[in-house]
């Protein structure tokens, strides 16, 4: 398994880089996106109609994306007063049980999100014209993501050793 | 027996240490699950509680703090506080309030003003030898000024927990005095314990310096004034002005200030990424938990569990007070202003109290809970920038806690505190 765990961890670094990225340009658009929709508005006198709609699609994507390369570098914000009061092999346990659950809920996101996303494929969102069901893919993605952050947190705190940050 | 299970499974998680959003997010999939809807309900009603137009103010609004910060527009008006105050004993720690009250008008992030603010005061301060601890607990306390100084994504957030009745251009006016009131009551703390202390008087550099160093400030000061204005006006929507905030800021710091290089950009759009994505994912897993508080009736009950209590608007205005005190100090803001909104809001307003003013109370209250312990991020974020234990800081902190909580008093007592700028303008 020590083995393994350094080549598991450069492709979770990797995914979190690449999410993080697009999580990133995804901030930026939305601003480009909403200033050119005040700007149609005052300077060309016509309001687009779809720069809403596209932002608060953009939006989805940012804070799945953004939250699941959270979970890697652990900035959730939990209670840490039981771990703090805990020896050792206590916090050990903790942390274990923790990830465990964190893994298990973003497998559930993923695969109730991928349900969600199949059954409305066939929707089309109207000022986009592209499938309802596109939106919900956000899911599976960042799901997939935290399932494979967790568990890069339990392998490492099973060989003892800390999660480094991607991009601190 | 569905409330055990959503109240059970959340204190649980809570407690072993699984991040709030997760916490949240477990809790109402077990209740869903024991309920038997269908487990994919959790999914769409996150999905719904994110496609919220408005809530893109809050991404915005931080990036904007994080783009001015990294641009070095806090460092200015330090500058600008320093040559004003500097000279009053005890200068140092009034210039870190009102430093507070101006950094409010950029940010409305309490953690975002103590790292900027305490990075550069809490040295400094302890340099011309005043304490540790005094030189954290003034950077905390006043930290959470900015959070009701407009612009305040908090108090967007709250406009969407209450349906949308509630004008956020109308919570942004009513922010500024008991803002200002939080920031004059700590003034007059911080003062009198600098004088029993026995701290140092800078010297004073002179008119010409206060007004240079003012006018250098002046873009990062108008951005509060360009918002209000602009929503107030008409001009455009809230969450239209937190994009303009963004843009502004990157034409300062680009344009004006000449100060954001491309590695400071790029780390300010990260920085604002994972905070803002994080608190988001909490926004959305809250709506979840608060769906399943509303179909259980939770808001009904209360309320005729508070009714039943008293029917004295003191009584009753008192005891929300606490309740939302305690909950923020082990919760966080986000998730509270979500799952207490709808809760609390509809008994203040049958015991007679202004929407508006009740969003200005929870977040006053909300905000203290960020700096007290058990869990404040104010106060962690505080405590490491200026290298002391928690529990040094917390033997000294009560005269800063009572200030806030007389202005707090004064707020949901007086209406007319909130209230006055709105009726003006409005």
């Amino acid at each position: 398994m020590s083995r393994l765990v350094p080549q598991f961890a450069v492709l979770c670094g990797g995914a979190a880089r690449l999410l993080l990225a697009i999580a990133g340009a995804g901030l930026v658009v939305m601003t480009l996106v909403i200033g050119w929709q005040i700007f149609g508005r005052y300077a060309l006198n016509d309001t687009p109609h779809w720069s809403e709609r596209l932002s608060v699609y953009l939006m989805l994507y940012y804070i799945m994306f953004g939250a699941a390369v959270g979970v890697r570098d652990k900035i959730h914000i939990g209670l840490v007063f039981l771990h703090d009061l805990l020896p050792r092999r206590g916090r050990i346990v903790l942390d274990l049980f923790s990830n465990l659950l964190v893994g298990a809920f973003g497998a559930a996101l993923g695969w109730y999100g991928l349900e969600i996303a199949l059954r409305t494929w066939n929707q089309t969102i109207p000022t986009l014209g592209i499938p309802t069901g596109t939106s919900y893919l956000a899911f599976p993605i960042a799901g997939a993501a935290i399932v494979l952050f967790s568990l890069e947190h339990i392998l490492r705190s099973l060989a003892g050793q800390e999660v480094k940050r991607g991009w601190s | 027996m569905e409330l055990v299970i959503l109240f059970g499974t959340f204190v649980v998680l809570l407690v072993i240490g699984v991040p709030v959003a997760f916490t949240l997010g477990i809790a109402s999939m077990a209740t869903i699950i024991y309920m038997d809807f269908p487990p994919s309900v959790l999914v769409q009603r996150m999905s719904a509680g994110m496609n919220v137009f408005s809530l893109l103010a809050i991404p915005m609004f931080i990036y904007a703090g994080e783009l001015m910060l990294h641009g070095g527009i806090a460092e200015r008006l330090i500058r600008f506080a320093t040559a004003a105050l500097g000279h009053v004993r005890g200068g140092l720690g009034l210039v870190n309030v009102a430093s507070s009250v101006m950094f409010g008008g950029i940010s409305g992030s309490a953690v975002a003003d103590v790292s900027a603010l305490g990075s550069v005061l809490i040295p400094k301060m302890k340099e011309n030898g005043y304490d540790a601890d005094y030189a954290v607990n003034v950077t905390t306390t006043s930290a959470t000024i900015g959070l009701i100084i407009p612009p305040s994504h908090n108090l967007i957030l709250f406009s969407i927990a209450a349906g949308g009745t509630v004008s956020v251009s109308s919570l942004f006016l009513a922010g500024i005095l008991p803002g200002l009131l939080v920031g004059l009551c700590l003034m007059v703390v911080t003062y009198l314990i600098a004088v029993k202390r026995g701290y140092a008087r800078g010297r004073f550099p002179g008119l010409a310096v206060v007004a240079a160093t003012f006018i250098v400030a002046l873009p990062g000061l108008i951005t509060a004034v360009i918002i209000v204005g602009g929503v107030r006006l008409g001009v455009f929507t809230p969450t239209e002005a937190s994009v303009i905030a963004v843009l502004y800021a990157m034409l300062i710091t680009l344009v004006v200030y000449r100060s954001l290089t491309w590695s400071a950009f790029v780390t300010a759009t990260l920085n604002a990424v994972k905070t803002t994505s994080m608190v988001l994912l909490v926004i959305g897993a809250a709506m979840s938990f608060g769906w399943l508080l509303a179909i259980n009736q939770v808001p009904a009950a209360l309320f005729a569990l508070l009714s039943n209590i008293s029917d004295n608007r003191i009584v009753i205005f008192l005891m929300i007070n606490l309740i939302l005190l305690f909950l923020g100090t082990f919760m966080d803001m986000a998730p509270l202003i979500m799952i207490t909104t709808p809760i609390f809001l509809p008994v203040m307003v049958h015991f007679g109290m202004d929407p508006v003013q009740f969003g200005i109370m929870l977040i006053m209250n909300l905000g203290l809970g960020l700096v007290t312990p058990p869990v404040g991020s104010v106060l962690f974020v505080g405590c490491a920038v200026g290298k002391v234990r928690i529990e040094e800081t917390l033997r000294t902190v009560w005269p800063f806690y009572a200030a806030h909580v007389a202005a707090l008093m004064l707020v949901t007592y007086v209406p007319q505190i909130a209230l006055f700028i709105p009726s003006v303008i409005g």
